[in-house]
């Protein structure tokens, strides 16, 4: 447990616990001045002790009797906040806090984080545009959801359905997420990923917000603008999004206050229908998937983990969090995206970055690797893409159109 | 994928692509260790693609300094340029593995920077990185003036013009038309050390030459010297002027008179004596003689009267030599053969039992194994073992140490062979046939398979024959005698050396550093008395007898101290322009080097025979910082003029002793932290 960078640590902050495992969160923590200790697997010793990073073993899976002995151990530390990194770690998270911050209504918060149809319900409740939602128990459910959401929407029978989603209660981003358009499509479902949650299609632009509440206001706001949902995202928005900005703000602080959040990270997506209408789609309280901090730093130079540390640490200061945060859009040196890569072939050899996307302007990097196997796998659900490739420029709308042509290309023949 | 498609030459792409570059050098330099292999992906595609741009190397070389410690390198091999080899850049250059070619040009540009003097490296010379260079280029040359191959296009796509533009800058910063003569130069200089590992000078003449077959590869003036060396090896005579094929050449012979075969004979022996090159054609022509012509032999090794009458007196032996190890995979063995009996040494008694045996030892497993491992099936290990005796033996001054830190082994076999031929028979023979030598240590015996570790962790296998086989054991009996030295007062090559090496070993010791404190002892004190036993003048001119272990301290071109490095001193003698220089013996690969402030070792042209390496003898005693003597033989220590000492004081103080002046002596410029290590690290 020893820190390598412990000189320029400031005793007087806030020591900062970081529930998982994340590289880019320890460099985050490790380059800045707040105390830090890392709580993640027991595989992730070995690398802690070879790079002198403060870590405690903990094995995060159902939240169980040992919860307090970890809450206990990191108060002994002198921990004074715990910082969740993943979906599966913002109950631990709310439950460790809890005793920490001595609130017992943080863990009450987090758990109504972590499940999609309660969320969807207290948000709901705190007068805020859901989509027509429902849970299902099996398969009956969803053919049901599926005609009534389309008779509600005075379909004919012959006209193609307008599709439903489902989702699991507590899962991260797209995993677990699926389109469903026909009854046949319900048989595809395996038994085992029941209860869901099912809503209807909303025919608008879905976007992401990132949010760093301190005192309970937003201190910085970001908008990622997805070109399509799972392949990618770029910040910031183009101005078309952007002039939504202050109605954006205003369901932010709607949902801060439903949620009763007083500090940390919030990440809730969005749809904007045509005429301008907002409806939440759901929230998360943990850093975004798809590298958007990553991007973030792209754009701005601020390091969007920092700003967290930031935003949990009790004993920050006004004063640190107005020097911390640039000035949205404006301050931004350019526009950062990213696009995910699913093979678009059955049958792959080798990875080929076609020569339009290496030597447009704008490519950066990528992290695509070499095909394991020859058969790609058919994907169920949205799934995992197989890396990601950076772009950065000056134009949002270049990088949109960039972007979007992306998925059009094969970069695995 | 269209390979002869321009580079692109957009100077606001590579502006963009510079900015992209700094921006991600910078991110890489100050992420925290733990962090930065995130952080190489970005930096490497953005060199990949800066390269790809007319003029991107140079902007990649303006900021290789800044690559290199940002931690570019980190956790490679590629992080220790001074032990990079330059014929592995064969392998990585033509990678399909993008990063492998980019690591590749990096560590290129980086030496480009180091040669060029932009980047002051600490632990690789300018002139260090500049041969580097000049060999990976020779190993390359078809990178330089070919357009890619079908198989680089496939395997590397786009990425095959990576190298390409990389070897055009270098050509260009280094000097285009400079390359091949340079790399000629750069071959005969080598092969006047007559070393015994020639695979390399091979490998580049080989690439010399199908250069200048290659109709699409515009050499122009250059490379005309390289004629010579080049039919040497393939095609060297009339009949096989046009490199025909060993089968087509032995079908020839047989058509052909005594005078032809004496013409073919003469001419191989003409080549062979000039370039140390052997052909496979002339082992083919002994082969043929052998059953033929057997007294065209002598004509064809080459021999003087000398040679011809050891042949004479032992023809029995010489021909089953030439019958069971003379083969084409192993021309090399010819020279070794024709070297041994110009020495004489079969004369020594024991010599010619001795070779009989190696003829028919039966090799161990293990070491069959490891020779087949790196010179391949063909000859039989037993015969590739016996070629590696007979060039040691013969060159006993061409040994090498490879790219290992083992210079005392290789040191050592370099000694025997040329002053205990029997002895070093006998060492081959524990090696190779019991895997396992022993030899005593102050009475007590050392068995080089009880002793585990050696000096080298890890050994590389560019190596000849022989010291493949019996360097490990060398190195672990050595290693184990330095451990039997802890808690000795003082350096323990003192007791090392005479043991290791043999009896005439001087048991006298001297050495000039402190080795507590790292700082020079009575600097005046050793150079007197190196003066008295060593120099003619002074030492009743008594020409040295046996080779004597010695430690040089090696600096580099700028005089900056590098490393601890034995060698042996072999004669002390006045040159042809009556300079009175001290010939040694350097186990390093190549001699020829550059210690700063005008201290250039010779290794042809001032008297040296093959292989030796040479300094007037006050340059020489400038780099000494161990020696031994006979404590019986004085010399006359006060008759060493006080002017010459100090001047080669001075000498000393300006290089390697630097920051090793005691405080006692003059001002103390601040610790040294390279004291002379226990054994091991130097090399």
């Amino acid at each position: 447990m020893a820190d390598g960078n412990a000189v320029k640590r400031n005793p007087e902050k806030g020591y900062v616990a970081l529930l998982g495992w994340s590289l880019s969160a320890v460099e985050a923590a490790d380059s800045f001045d707040r105390r830090y200790v890392v709580v993640a697997p027991e595989w992730a010793a070995d690398y802690c002790e070879s790079h002198d990073i403060p870590f405690i073993p903990w094995n995060f899976e159902r939240l169980n009797d040992r919860s307090m002995e970890i809450a206990t151990t990191l108060k002994e530390k002198g921990v004074d906040v715990a910082i969740p990194l993943f979906e599966e770690t913002v109950e631990w998270a709310g439950a460790i806090n809890s005793v920490l911050l001595d609130n017992p209504r943080l863990f009450g918060q987090a758990m109504l984080l972590r499940d999609k149809a309660l969320m969807k319900r207290r948000a709901q409740l705190g007068g805020i545009r859901v989509g027509i939602f429902e849970e299902a128990h099996d398969k009956g459910d969803v053919i049901r959801f599926l005609k009534r959401v389309n008779q509600t929407l005075l379909k004919l029978e012959g006209d193609p359905n307008d599709p439903i989603h489902l989702k699991a209660f507590d899962k991260a981003g797209c995993l677990g997420h699926r389109v469903i358009r026909t009854p046949d499509e319900v048989d595809m479902i395996p038994d085992e990923e029941f209860p869901v949650l099912m809503e209807s299609h909303l025919d608008g632009w879905e976007f992401a917000v990132e949010a760093w509440i301190h005192n309970g206001k937003i201190r910085f706001l970001n908008i990622s603008e997805y070109v399509t949902l799972g392949y990618s995202v770029f910040v910031p928005a183009t101005p078309e999004l952007e002039k939504y900005r202050e109605q954006i703000r205003v369901q932010i602080e709607k949902l801060i206050k439903t949620f009763d959040i007083e500090f940390g990270f919030i990440h809730p997506e969005y749809f904007v229908t045509s005429d301008g209408e907002m409806y939440f789609g759901e929230v998360a309280y943990r850093p975004p998937g798809f590298k958007v901090f990553e991007l973030l730093e792209r754009a701005y130079g601020f390091n969007a983990y920092q700003g967290m540390i930031l935003m949990f640490d009790p004993k920050t200061t006004e004063e640190e969090v107005t020097n911390f945060f640039p000035k949205e859009v404006v301050d931004a040196k350019g526009v950062a995206g990213c696009f995910g890569v699913y093979p678009r072939r059955r049958v792959v050899s080798k990875l080929e970055i076609p020569s339009e996307t290496e030597d447009h302007e704008y490519f950066e990097s990528h992290e695509l690797t070499a095909p394991v196997e020859e058969t790609v796998t058919k994907r169920t659900a949205f799934g995992t893409h197989w890396g990601l490739i950076y772009f950065f420029g000056e134009d949002t709308h270049t990088m949109r159109d960039l972007l979007k042509r992306q998925e059009d290309l094969d970069f695995y023949v | 994928m269209n390979s002869s498609e321009p580079n692109d030459s957009d100077p606001g792409k590579l502006q963009n692509l510079t900015a992209k570059l700094d921006e991600a050098i910078r991110v890489l330099s100050v992420a925290p260790a733990f962090a930065k292999p995130t952080k190489i992906r970005r930096v490497f595609d953005t060199v990949r693609r800066t390269v790809l741009q007319e003029g991107g190397c140079a902007v990649v070389e303006a900021r290789v300094k800044q690559l290199d410690e940002a931690g570019v390198f980190w956790g490679t091999d590629w992080l220790y340029p001074e032990i990079l080899l330059p014929s592995l850049s064969t392998y990585s250059l033509r990678s399909s593995e993008p990063d492998s070619v980019i690591i590749e040009a990096l560590s290129e540009l980086r030496m480009l920077a180091i040669a060029l003097g932009d980047y002051d490296h600490p632990s690789i010379s300018s002139e260090q990185a500049h041969h580097y260079l000049t060999q990976v280029m020779a190993l390359n040359l078809s990178l330089l003036f070919g357009a890619p191959t079908e198989a680089e296009r496939e395997q590397q796509g786009r990425l095959a013009q990576v190298p390409r533009n990389l070897f055009r800058h270098l050509a260009e910063r280094i000097g285009y038309e400079h390359i091949v003569d340079q790399l000629v130069d750069e071959i005969w200089r080598i092969l006047q050390q007559r070393p015994i590992q020639v695979s390399g000078v091979k490998e580049m003449i080989t690439q010399i030459a199908s250069c200048r077959a290659d109709p699409n590869i515009e050499l122009g003036a250059s490379g005309q010297g390289a004629d010579r060396l080049i039919s040497s090896l393939y095609g060297t005579t009339q009949a096989c002027r046009e490199d025909p094929g060993v089968d087509i050449y032995d079908e020839r012979l047989l058509s052909m008179d005594s005078g032809a075969l004496q013409y073919e004979a003469s001419g191989f022996a003409r080549s062979m004596h000039d370039t140390g090159l052997v052909s496979p054609y002339h082992t083919v022509l002994l082969r043929y003689l052998l059953e033929q012509n057997s007294h065209l032999l002598s004509e064809a090794l080459g021999l003087s009267s000398t040679g011809r009458d050891c042949m004479l007196c032992y023809e029995d032996l010489v021909r089953a030599i030439i019958k069971e190890t003379i083969h084409p995979q192993t021309p090399q063995a010819v020279l070794g053969l024709a070297l041994v009996l110009e020495r004489g040494i079969l004369y020594q008694p024991p010599v010619v039992p001795a070779l009989w045996r190696q003829l028919h030892l039966p090799v161990s497993a293990y070491c069959k194994e490891r020779l087949q491992l790196v010179f391949g099936p063909i000859p039989s290990p037993r015969a590739r073992l016996m070629e590696g005796v007979l060039c040691m033996l013969g060159q006993p001054l061409g040994v090498g140490q490879g790219n290992n830190p083992t210079c005392q082994s290789a040191r050592a076999l370099s000694m025997w062979a040329y002053n205990d031929p029997d002895y070093l028979l006998q060492m081959v023979v524990w090696a190779a046939r019991d895997d396992e030598i022993i030899i005593h240590f102050e009475g007590q015996p050392i068995s080089s398979q009880e002793s585990k570790t050696g000096v080298a962790s890890d050994m590389s296998l560019d190596m000849d024959p022989v010291s493949l086989v019996v360097v490990p054991h060398l190195d672990r009996i050595y290693a184990e005698m330095g451990r039997r030295c802890i808690g000795r007062e003082g350096d323990p090559h003192r007791w090392v050396n005479p043991e290791f090496h043999g009896w005439w070993a001087g048991r006298g010791f001297r050495i000039n550093v402190d080795v507590a404190s790292g700082k020079l002892q009575d600097l005046e004190g050793f150079l007197r008395h190196f003066y008295a036993c060593y120099h003619p003048d002074y030492n009743g001119n008594q020409p040295l007898i046996h080779p004597q272990p010695a430690g040089v301290a090696v600096t580099d071109s700028a005089a900056r101290f590098i490393g601890w490095h034995a060698i042996s001193i072999l004669r002390v003698a006045t040159d042809p322009h009556d300079v009175m220089r001290v010939y040694f013996y350097n186990p390093n690969n190549d001699s020829g080097q550059n210690w700063g402030e005008g201290v250039i070792v010779k290794t042809a042209g001032t008297g040296e025979r093959f292989g030796e390496a040479s300094l007037p003898l006050e340059e020489f005693a400038s780099r000494l910082y161990i020696f031994h003597f006979d404590p019986l033989e004085e010399g006359e220590v006060a008759g060493v003029p006080n002017d010459e000492l100090q001047r080669v004081i001075s000498h000393v103080h300006k290089s390697w002793g630097a920051n090793r002046i005691p405080p006692v002596d003059l001002q103390a410029t601040g610790p040294a932290d390279d004291s002379p290590q226990p054994l091991g690290s130097d090399d």
